[in-house]
């Protein structure tokens, strides 16, 4: 089982934190500044694998891959294969490279709660949703259509400027 | 680019991101909260899309770690809105939010239900979704139903389906006992025939969990599993879109194998074909690509099969492909794949048979140990750690050693500590165990514990060759320029203990022995000086004829703590200064310590205690313990109840401190001096993890042994028919009922056939026609010696014995294997005795145990139809060859229990020869050199009226073979409860130990025991 998938910046800042078994806000803390600790010590060209049994109980592992200025991480137990939850990730990050053509951290920053709708198609409970990555983008475009129109019915002003920076 | 669509937000968003520190943030977002509590309190006033603004606000609040402890309702209630935009913000807030336990979501469950079960798809994937993540108990209880319908309803979308499979998936992983999936094979099986990837991927993530529950239940879908792996591994069957850099689906087909991996076997013959094939070609078909995102995913795929493969115990040669092929991993330049080779490795070491050819790889992985990567050199320590034995440990260990010093410092602890249980368990000989140990702490002395220098303590103590070895090692360290803490405390006590065993050799004579020794107390801690000064006592006691200028100096140093601040010090020093002055007295008080009782290493109890606890029962770890308890002879095993040791160390013995006070013996002091003992820290230390759990009383030890006979009591009559020999100076028990050990060795072939604190005895047994090849395991428990072993078996006239030699002496920790051969000469149900002994310490043991060389061992089995069984039966036709009786006083059982018991004793059970089913009719072969093969028939005639008794006949073609053969069975149906045998004449007394007497006073062991 998926425990967690937390995207964080090279400097520490969270960017989506998503926990699969409940943690209160401040062990979710303890626990990403713990693994940020861990992981800005790493060099480059080294394993994306990590044991985590300290901060997850036993048999806890971890996948993290950075991105640019991002780290993608995804804590899960023994019961999940390291390489299949790396591919996962790979599927993720194209799926976000897919809905925001060209993703960058400040897409995921405004973005947020789309990036968790789209994390939502990805991953439930836990467990492998869908790893079909056209498909996944497929269901986060019927959503954001369904958005516009309800906001479009509200009649919300749109605010294309913040989409050059 | 699609932003938000929330103003408020986005600008809240850069306002926070503007922060120039964590303070200017605090203080904005709690503006923030503070505005949105306001906003939230004057409900009215808020539209649903201020409303779902304020709530995804929250959200981002709650992710940069603030807490947000209100406007959960606000949340909650959004779930309810009838718009798409709000009610996705309520449900994806609310299950971020939320824990399962949250009153509020008991509230909105009503809501989802309708959404759940109402028409509109997006509603039903957003309420899905919730129930996923959280997998409350409420949840469970009232929409668990709702959301199988879901799963298998036909006209739903696979968008909706595969959500419902993994939401309930998460319902029963949480809650299996309300969740009810009773008869849930039938729609499992069938969902795997789904076509969908989606909605297949996420039912085989659901298989996985029900298999893992329960696997014997869905015996249906392995097949189907194994098609699917089929499907997509050979006949890449798959639409494009779900290869994954033209791997398809990795994971389906990982999932697929884990589901597998729950089941023990493939029994049949052509699934199991099918998936060596499949998994024959991932192992061979995947190579090591450019592309890093191919590579993990054909990887994926490979190390799972591995996994699989281990798992079904294939063959040996597909099996040294696959360490061949982890050999390879582990030196190629990606590091993922270095990591996981490594690990699988580790893993690979629990199936037997391929240890050897892991052992090939070992210069690379020590290699590993110095990659780059700390994950990677992670994974070659336990691998190594694992695959150590005692071949390689002197290898190991070494490398171990040397790497310590350019280890990173996180990795010291855990190294030191493996380096020191593995040259506890495997050393080759004790002293390479010193030189170890004294190289740990010399190297890494910060990360060596107490226990571990406890340990060589206890060793040098009870092993006499390795003393002065041990004390001239000791003295080579101390002369070292920087020595650590923990160095001068082991070596302190040691050439305390021992240096005189040095006296001649250059440089250590007492005075320069203690010239070194004291050299370094400037520079040490309270406990460490208290060390000292008794190992100044002790070489004063052993510098005889005395030194008089070593005196002054010694006695020089117990006066000037004898005025010092801490009492502990104090106290030693005036006590070891009035001791001293006793002249020869101080050779009994102060002579070197008594051996310590055998015990198990705590280290390796401690490492034991920490591998068994574990939170999730993988399938390898089921796997490792189905492994485990078929280990014939387990060489490290702790007596789970056995007695405690006998020690001559008890506390009672404490009235020795009353010489020193000038009193009288009287044992009535003994309290007083008693609480001497226990302010005494260091020593205390010393004795406490490692030294006696000796019974505070005899009182306490009697009671013991009552205790353990009584529960002896209801075997008490046959246990002791071949009870222990028990002499008056043996209070060794066995661990576990012999009689009962016994038992189970006659219908099974390999076991322990007697244990007890010192040692453990296995055997394994091997029959073909009359001849049998017995093995038997001595296993020596100890870290000393056992000495005058010794085996003689005591053979009934029908059975020739040949049992090759028992060395005298079994080391320490060792296992000797003694093959015995068997010739069965004619039949005869009596059984052969093997009469054992060995001395351990001030213990002689002797038992006498019978062997499991029965009858029934040299049967075997035949099945004979009905045209061969009536002439045969009509043939023989009465006595001597065919004998009949009324047997009664049978234990009653069930005629199938009967039927299975017939049959573990190797008497084939015919069904349907007997057209009464109260009648069993059973057939087998005998074999002994004088009747050659000859065929037996039975018949047991049941009353169904009353269990308690039957009709037996048993019928061959040699008469003593027909009357030992229904001998036997008879016994074998009566005796069960162990009533049929009398009472051995004595049962197990209560030995009362000889209480502590004023002459133990006067041992001086005990002397010191007490003094310390």
């Amino acid at each position: 089982m998926i425990k967690a998938v937390i995207v964080m910046n090279d400097q520490g800042k969270p960017r989506l934190v998503k926990f699969y078994s409940f943690q209160a806000v401040e062990k979710q803390h303890e626990l990403i500044r713990s693994i940020y600790g861990v992981l800005c010590s790493r060099a480059n060209n080294v394993s994306n694998f990590i044991k985590v049994d300290s901060l997850f109980g036993p048999d806890a592992r971890l996948v993290y891959k950075t991105f640019a200025t991002l780290y993608f991480i995804f804590v899960f137990d023994s019961s999940e294969n390291e390489l299949a939850m790396l591919d996962l990730m790979q599927v993720f990050v194209e799926t976000l490279d897919k809905c925001f053509h060209n993703v960058c951290e400040l897409d995921i920053i405004f973005n947020f709660n789309k990036v968790h709708s789209i994390l939502d198609e990805i991953i439930l409970g836990g467990q492998v949703l869908e790893t079909n990555s056209s498909e996944v983008a497929k269901a986060a475009e019927e959503i954001s259509k369904m958005e516009k129109h309800a906001n479009s019915v509200t009649l919300v002003p749109s605010i294309s400027g913040w989409s050059n920076r | 680019m699609a932003l938000s669509g929330m103003r408020g937000l986005s600008v809240f968003i850069s306002d926070v991101r503007n922060c120039q520190n964590k303070e200017q943030e605090r203080l904005r977002v709690d503006k923030e909260l503070g505005n949105i509590r306001t906003r939230f309190k004057n409900e009215k006033g808020l539209t649903p899309y201020e409303k779902k603004k304020y709530v995804w606000k929250m959200l981002y609040i709650y992710m940069l770690g603030y807490d947000v402890d209100f406007g959960h309702m606000e949340a909650v209630s959004l779930i309810s809105a009838p718009k798409y935009p709000e009610k996705q913000v309520g449900y994806i807030v609310t299950s971020c939010l939320l824990n399962e336990n949250h009153d509020f979501l008991r509230l909105a469950i009503n809501t989802v239900r309708n959404d759940i079960i109402g028409r509109n798809e997006t509603f039903q994937c957003l309420a899905l979704t919730l129930v996923g993540n959280i997998g409350g108990r409420e949840f469970a209880e009232s929409l668990a139903p709702d959301v199988q319908k879901l799963l298998l309803s036909s006209s739903c979308r696979p968008l909706v389906r595969k959500k419902a499979a993994l939401c309930l998936l998460r319902l029963f992983r949480k809650n299996p006992d309300v969740v009810n999936v009773d008869g849930w094979s039938d729609q499992m099986a069938q969902l795997l025939d789904e076509r969908d990837l989606g909605v297949l991927t996420s039912s085989m993530s659901l298989l996985v969990a029900l298999v893992s529950n329960n696997h014997d239940t869905y015996w249906s879908c392995l097949p189907k599993c194994v098609k699917i792996l089929e499907r997509l591994a050979r006949n890449q069957d798959i639409p494009q879109e779900y290869t994954y850099y033209g791997i398809p689906s990795p994971w389906l087909q990982v999932k697929t194998m884990r589901a597998l991996q729950y089941f023990p076997t493939v029994e049949d013959p052509n699934t199991r074909r099918s998936l060596f094939e499949v998994l024959q070609r991932i192992l061979m078909g995947t190579d090591v690509v450019k592309n890093v995102n191919k590579n993990n995913a054909s990887h994926a795929v490979l190390f799972e099969a591995l996994a699989l493969v281990m798992h079904l115990d294939a063959e040996k040669e597909m099996m040294s492909q696959c360490v061949a092929l982890l050999g390879k991993f582990i030196a190629v330049r990606e590091p993922n794949i270095r990591y996981l080779g490594l690990e699988n490795m580790t893993r690979m070491l629990m199936v037997t048979d391929v240890q050897d050819i892991i052992k090939r790889h070992q210069a690379q992985i020590i290699t590993s140990l110095k990659d780059p990567d700390i994950s990677i050199r992670r994974r070659a320590l336990d691998l190594l750690y694992g695959m150590c034995d005692v071949s390689n440990a002197k290898d190991i260990v070494e490398e171990l050693l040397q790497y310590l010093s350019s280890a990173d410092f996180a990795m010291r602890e855990e190294l030191s500590l493996k380096i020191a249980i593995l040259s506890e368990k495997f050393a080759p000989d004790l002293s390479w165990y010193v030189d170890v140990i004294l190289q740990l702490i010399d190297k890494a002395g910060d990360f060596v514990s107490d226990d571990i220098w406890f340990r060589v303590v206890q060793f040098v103590t009870n092993n006499e060759d390795l003393q002065p070895y041990a004390a001239l090692k000791a003295r080579e360290y101390l002369d070292k320029p920087a020595v650590h803490e923990t160095m001068v405390k082991v070596s302190a006590y040691i050439l305390g203990e021992y240096s005189h065993l040095l006296a001649r050799r250059p440089g250590c004579n007492p005075k320069e022995i203690f010239s070194v020794m004291h050299e370094k107390l400037p520079s040490v801690s309270t406990p460490t000086v208290s060390i000292l000064l008794s190992s100044y006592a002790k070489i004063l006691m052993h510098t005889q004829p005395p030194d008089p200028e070593l005196q002054s100096q010694i006695w020089a140093i117990f006066n000037k703590y004898g005025s010092c601040i801490d009492v502990e010090l104090q106290q030693r020093a005036v006590e070891y200064i009035e001791l001293s002055r006793k002249g020869a007295a101080l050779m009994d008080i102060l002579a070197e310590m008594p051996k310590f009782p055998e015990r198990q290493s705590a280290l390796i109890k401690k490492a034991e205690n920490s591998e068994a606890d574990t939170a999730e029962q993988s399938a390898m770890k089921l796997r490792a313990q189905q492994q485990n308890s078929n280990a014939l002879v387990v060489t490290d095993q702790h007596p789970a109840n056995g007695p405690s040791t006998v020690s001559q160390l008890s506390l009672v013995k404490v009235p020795a401190m009353s010489n020193v006070d000038g009193e009288s013996p009287d044992p009535a002091v003994t309290e007083a001096n008693g609480t001497l003992t226990v302010v005494d820290p260091p020593f205390e230390d010393l004795l406490g993890p490692m030294a006696i759990e000796g019974p505070p009383s005899a009182t306490a030890e009697a009671e013991h042994i009552q205790a353990s006979g009584l529960a002896g009591v209801p075997n008490a009559g046959e246990a002791l028919a071949i009870a222990p020999v028990e002499d008056q100076m043996n209070t060794v028990q066995p661990i576990g009922n012999i009689a009962e050990r016994f038992h189970a060795l006659c219908l099974k072939d390999s076991g322990v056939l007697y244990e007890d604190p010192y040692i453990q005895i296995g055997i394994k047994a091997e029959w073909r026609a009359p001849h049998g090849r017995l093995v038997l395991f001595l296993g020596n428990k100890n870290t000393s010696p056992l000495v005058s072993v010794q085996a003689l078996i005591l053979p009934p006239a029908h059975l020739k014995l040949e049992l090759s030699l028992v060395p005298e002496t079994i080391p320490p920790r060792a296992q000797v294997q003694c093959p015995l051969e068997v010739v069965n000469l004619r039949p005869s149900r009596d059984v052969a005795v093997l009469d054992f002994s060995y001395k351990f310490s001030s213990h002689a043991v002797n038992v006498k145990l019978r062997l499991p060389a029965l009858l029934n061992k040299f049967l075997q089995p035949i099945q004979v139809s009905g045209e061969e069984f009536f002439p045969q039966w009509r043939s023989l036709s009465g006595p001597p060859l065919k004998l009949q009786e009324v047997v009664r006083g049978v234990r009653p059982m069930p005629l199938l229990e009967m039927a299975n018991l017939f049959n573990s004793y190797r008497l084939m059970v015919c069904p349907g020869l007997d057209p009464n089913p109260n009648n069993l009719v059973a057939s087998t072969t005998f074999y002994s050199e004088s009747t050659r093969a000859m065929l037996c028939l039975l018949r047991v005639e049941t009353d169904p009226a009353d269990r308690t008794q039957l009709r037996m006949t048993v019928a061959s073609g040699d008469p003593t073979l027909t009357f030992e053969l229904k001998e036997f069975i008879k016994e074998q149906l009566v005796s069960i409860p162990l009533v049929a045998r009398p009472p051995a004449p004595v049962p197990p007394q209560p030995q009362p130990t000889i209480p502590p007497s004023p002459s133990a006073t006067s041992d001086p062991g005990a002397l010191l025991a007490g003094l310390l």
